[in-house]
């Protein structure tokens, strides 16, 4: 395969080329309440060439390799288009040009797990909840995505590498009357078939929250201080910093990149972030991004001082700050972008029983359920909380929301927890989408932060 | 695709096949300076079958040998996943204009020259980050099934979208302007971008209350989301919607009439037909305020004893980014409006004592979709004060439930405009809707 993609490469009049790939291959057996809906394996594939002539750099997506001639007449013209029209031309920063071919280590390699044995086990999940009264209805699904990629550059890349995600993940809903209450459950890796195996006790914890949550009142809108678990915590970082980390998202803003200069003071000393996308076993892990370039480790944050960024080949130019492999795409249809692999806060010193008496009064904050990031404003829900009173843990609120400002924010973490844990289902929608985003970390003491309520 | 059918029907009792093709180019600016300009040339193909009354599923983009298509979908029978409707036979379907042909010719150039006067004209008026963006779709979908249904559309879709950002951050004010073939953004356009930016630059600090609050058309998909949620026929099926038993009833205000029309091709988006072959006709979901339908995909229908309303699409309830052949129809609304009321923009302002105009949210997602509630991020809020803007807030929340907050409309503004998400709409006041601020 890759021969056949130095060939058509080998075609490009231009300053640097690169063709990426791919084969992926999709199952899905998906329940509605009792119902499979959907039950399958498909593979499809594409190709994406990026083009750099005279400064201008441009990306085209096609499906057939016969298409190959005139995607790549495309690319060539729209880059040419570029480079007349740009005031600065497109530079990207040198790399070390690697020929490799890497496999991920799988405890059990889901692909060669019988489909039989998938469904019986996402049957087996699906009716934890389902067998309870005050459940209405599950949406369950077993994913398995495995990207087969080969990559290929003009500098003389050649790179193989698979990876191979899979999970098991949903909703769980509770009725009472007129009320719905909605839980997300989810449990997945890229480790292997074996890490989505025994795992009842996260099913039937998911079910409880989401049978407590009716009897829970909404809390009331207001200002809190709040301690965050460590899933939320990592939803935290990802939304309220991490995204500030990309360089793409600021780059184009000067009064942006103002703020967020290296050796700029943002946050707490008790607050360091780090991106680190090669530590084994967890979702987010790879070995070379989709420019070719090998993974990294970022500390983002250091004792609250900006310490690094996140980088494609082309930001790191623009920054003249050194590459780290962060440039990732969600398949053959499109262009790496700047993503973030595994962010997480580095624990602390406190215990829980510490952070919690240091709150005195406020929301014990748990389970992420999204979040989005403008700039330097973010928003994340929460699955549940409870009320704390006096440092004491009280009864469960629901419908807890937050919206805050980064620069505000990073200044209001206070103290952090000597626990850690890093999430085993992730995804970030920064236009693709990234199944392998992963991010966590210890219990977090926040302070004044804006929760809407009803 | 006629290949394909002969196959499958030889082994299955129904069989649709489903084809699409996309050739896309897109022009961004950002900060005013040219940025990217990216191509995309897609294409695959969709089966199911069902035999037995169970359903077969499988795609490819490469489509190199049909008999691999066609095992993998008997394949997925196995799983035995419940098909007891019948794919329809649809010979005639209404004639919509969806496809200009010039927008095959236009090209890169031309989008770029159009960004650059809409950058011109946006720094030239205002102080704040200007971003803009082109782009063009052209796209054909085909539908063959077995009983001889064998539609086919050619589509063509330009857009052009302006945003002006306030220092630091990536709130600001953005419009969307959309054709089925290139036109210049009208003057209207840049100038309610240009005078909405510059009267709202100052950054402003109000208390956090019950107020008035205008959802922009580039908004409106906060609720109108939990609305099509609400009103999907799977919903129903899930008992999942509080308002399965409204059918006939008030729910909303009565100034407010929603409805699905695929026939209307005034705009791009226009379809004679859903994704599984159902021809498509005007709907309402909610007129002055009664609940009228629920919607169905054949699945669904069959479910719950009914006929599909024409439907069934390949895409999620959300924000999904998968590919349409990848996914098998569910209930979906393709081409939604809000019907226009008696309002102009200025005249809503004036009818502001105290508010907030949503102009971008964050978190669209949060809070608990089925129920009806909305909980958001305002990027930015837009605050009013006797009928004038003073300023934008940062770290403020909009929060309330749709079967709520929709009962209380104070105004629908005379004209509706294109947005990117979930449809066409006017901008709507609303009364009394809470505001969570940090002051």
């Amino acid at each position: 395969m890759l021969d056949e993609l130095k060939r058509i490469l080998s075609k490009v009049d231009a300053d640097y080329a690169d063709l990426r790939y791919e084969i992926k291959k999709e199952t899905r057996i998906v329940f509605n309440g009792k119902e499979l809906s959907q039950i399958g394996s498909n593979t499809t594939n594409g190709y994406v060439a990026r083009v750099l002539k005279n400064g201008g750099f441009s990306t085209i997506a096609f499906t057939r390799e016969s298409e190959s001639e005139k995607a790549l007449k495309k690319a060539t013209e729209n880059a040419l288009l570029l480079a007349e029209n740009l005031r600065k031309p497109v530079k990207l920063a040198p790399i070390a040009i690697v020929k490799d071919e890497f496999k991920p280590i799988l405890k059990e390699d889901p692909r060669q797990i019988s489909i039989d044995e998938k469904l019986e086990l996402t049957r087996h999940y699906n009716s934890i909840p389902l067998k309870q009264e005050g459940i209405s209805t599950t949406t369950i699904q077993y994913f398995e995505v495995s990207r087969e990629k080969y990559f290929v550059s003009t500098e003389g890349a050649e790179i193989k590498e698979d990876l191979v995600t899979n999970g098991v993940n949903g909703s769980i809903v509770s009725r009472k009357d007129n009320l719905l209450q909605n839980v997300r459950v989810g449990i997945g890796g890229s480790d292997g078939f074996n890490r989505i195996k025994d795992q009842d006790a996260e099913f039937e914890r998911k079910t409880s929250i989401a049978l407590q949550l009716l009897e829970a009142k909404p809390v009331a809108r207001g200002v809190y201080n709040v301690i965050l678990n460590p899933s939320m915590a990592g939803v935290f970082t990802h939304e309220a910093f991490g995204h500030f980390s990309e360089a793409d998202l600021i780059e184009d803003s000067p009064t942006m990149r103002e703020k967020m200069q290296i050796g700029a003071k943002l946050g707490n000393e008790v607050l360091t972030i780090i991106d680190d996308p090669t530590v084994p076993n967890q979702l987010g892990f790879y070995k070379y991004d989709d420019e070719g370039v090998l993974a990294s480790p970022v500390t983002l944050l250091d004792k609250g001082v900006l310490s690094g960024r996140l980088h494609s080949r082309r930001t790191a130019n623009n920054f003249n700050e050194p590459p780290n492999g962060h440039s990732v795409a969600e398949d053959y249809r499109y262009a790496p972008i700047i993503r973030m692999g595994n962010i997480f806060i580095k624990p602390g010193n406190k215990s829980f029983e510490e952070l919690l008496s240091e709150l005195g009064d406020g929301l014990y904050i748990l389970d992420a359920k999204g979040g989005q990031t403008s700039g330097e404003n973010f928003t994340f829900g929460a699955q549940y909380a409870y009320l704390v009173k006096g440092g004491k843990i009280a009864e469960m609120v629901r419908d807890v929301n937050i919206v805050g400002n980064l620069y505000q924010t990073m200044q209001n973490i206070v103290s952090v927890g000597n626990d850690f844990e890093l999430g085993k289902i992730g995804g970030c929608g920064k236009g693709q989408l990234n199944i392998r985003s992963s991010h966590g970390g210890p219990h977090i003491l926040v302070k004044n932060l804006v929760i809407g309520g009803v | 695709m006629k290949e394909i059918l002969k196959i499958t029907s030889a082994v299955s009792d129904q069989a649709e096949v489903y084809y699409n093709s996309q050739e896309s180019d897109s022009v961004s600016f950002e900060n005013a300076q040219l940025k990217d300009i990216d191509s995309k040339i897609q294409s695959g193909l969709s089966l199911r079958l069902i035999k037995d009354n169970k359903l077969g599923f499988a795609y490819t983009k490469n489509l190199l040998n049909p008999e691999d298509l066609v095992n993998n979908a008997l394949s997925s029978l196995k799983g035995g996943v419940e098909a007891e409707f019948n794919l329809p036979l649809t010979s005639e379907v209404a004639r919509v204009n969806t496809y200009d042909s010039s927008l095959d010719e236009l090209s890169n150039t031309m989008m770029v020259k159009e960004c650059q006067r809409l950058v011109d004209l946006l720094t030239l008026s205002t102080k704040g980050q200007v971003n803009v963006d082109a782009g063009k779709v052209l796209e054909k979908l085909s539908i063959a099934n077995h009983l001889g249904t064998n539609l086919s559309t050619h589509s063509s879709f330009y857009y052009s979208y302006i945003s002006v950002f306030y220092p630091a951050s990536y709130a600001g004010v953005h419009k969307l302007f959309i054709g089925k073939k290139f036109q210049e953004m009208p003057d209207s356009s840049i100038n309610y971008v240009i005078d909405l930016y510059n009267q709202s630059q100052e950054e402003v600090k109000p208390k956090g209350e019950r107020m008035k609050v205008l959802f922009l058309p580039e908004t409106m998909y906060v609720l109108i989301w939990r609305l099509k949620i609400g009103t999907s026929g799977k919903s129903v099926y899930d008992k999942e919607t509080p308002i399965a038993e409204k059918i006939g009833e008030k729910i909303f205000d009565s100034k407010l009439t929603i409805y699905n029309d695929p026939l209307d091709d005034s705009l791009p988006g226009a379809r004679s037909f859903d994704d599984e072959g159902v021809p498509g006709k005007y709907f309402p979901l909610v007129e002055a305020g009664v609940l009228k339908n629920f919607y169905y995909d054949l699945h669904y229908a069959k479910k719950l004893n009914t006929i599909s309303t024409g439907h069934g699409f390949r895409g999620g309830m959300g924000f999904g980014v998968s590919e349409p052949i990848t996914v098998k129809p569910n209930p979906g609304l393709n081409h939604l409006f809000i019907k226009p009321g008696d309002k102009t923009f200025q005249e809503m302002l004036k009818m502001m004592d105290k508010g907030i105009i949503v102009g971008g949210v964050l978190g669209a997602h949060s809070g608990n979709l089925s129920n009806g509630d909305f909980s958001v991020g305002l990027s930015p809020g837009i605050y009013v004060e006797n009928g004038e803007i003073v300023g934008h807030v940062k770290d403020a929340m909009v929060a309330g439930n749709i079967y709520e907050v929709m009962k209380n409309v104070v105004a629908v503004e005379n004209i509706y405009h294109p947005s990117t998400s979930m449809g066409t709409f006017p901008s709507i006041l609303f009364e009394e809707v809470s505001v969570a601020t940090k002051y």
